[in-house]
């Protein structure tokens, strides 16, 4: 999957675009990356990005799991979802600029419109932050 | 990133020890609202949360890292339209090692988030 078809797959442009790209999808979640580059809108002033970037990037790895079967079952457009509850969540560290974060996302079951997920990001295969999470796609 | 004069203005602020009321006014033409929907504004909860972050900061005199989320419910979807004025409470308990900040965001209305984690003083040692 290429940076353009992220596009496809969540609603969030520039300057919030959090992933690159998806790298896999299963029915219980996936894998997406995204490079820290100079210019990201979390960056800190010493160049490191914010815990809120680590955020939101965990939630648009799982927006775009969630895209990718949506737009399997048929819909047109990415689904809007919306962070509804953060919980147990440890940054272990500040990314740099220029590190590519890894982050794999677990999906459990969804109730109307709210799904629990939990999630770890990693660099270099250390472990930069996990948490877990409550996206809330309000049905079209 | 810094959102104060972005995504917010600080129009008040009421400190006492370890307890801050601060008032917010969320401003429209903030570049988030570019990608955070095209066509359609609604205020990053994450942004929300960095709000926090920062008037924490301005009620310590230090900078300081999220180290936890103990939890954090965004209990409304805001928007700069719906909501243009908000009240933030912050309060503040010794933890561990750290700080404990309980904080709500609300307006007349309703509460659109209530947090609670742990921050630490910025290490700011070169590693």
């Amino acid at each position: 999957m290429t940076r353009e078809d992220i596009l496809t797959l969540i609603p969030q442009r520039d300057p919030i675009l959090m992933v690159d790209e998806l790298l896999e999808a299963a029915p219980d979640g996936g894998t997406a990356t995204l490079t820290v580059r100079p210019g990201n809108y979390f960056l800190g002033e010493d160049g490191r990005m914010e815990e809120t970037g680590l955020l939101e990037h965990i939630a648009q790895s799982a927006s775009a799991v969630a895209g990718h079967h949506a737009l399997a079952a048929g819909a047109t457009a990415p689904p809007v979802g919306y962070i509804g509850e953060i919980k147990k969540f440890h940054c272990h560290r500040l990314p740099q600029t220029g590190e590519e974060l890894r982050t794999t996302v677990r999906l459990g079951p969804e109730a109307e419109g709210v799904t629990l997920l939990a999630a770890e990001t990693r660099a270099d295969g250390e472990l930069v932050a996990d948490t877990q999470m409550k996206i809330y796609i309000p049905r079209g | 990133m810094r959102l104060e004069h972005h995504y917010y203005e600080l129009n008040s602020m009421h400190t006492g020890g370890r307890h801050g009321r601060f008032h917010i006014a969320l401003r429209p033409d903030c570049e988030v609202y570019r990608g955070h929907f095209p066509g359609n504004p609604v205020c990053p909860g994450v942004c929300h949360i960095q709000t926090v972050k920062e008037l924490t900061e301005r009620l310590t005199g230090c900078r300081l890292r999220i180290r936890s989320i103990r939890l954090c419910r965004l209990k409304a979807v805001a928007t700069p339209s719906a909501c243009p004025e908000l009240c933030v409470d912050i309060s503040l308990s010794d933890t561990d090692g750290g700080l404990l900040v309980e904080a709500r965001m609300a307006d007349a209305e309703r509460t659109y988030m209530d947090f609670k984690g742990e921050m630490t003083k910025e290490d700011t040692r070169t590693e």
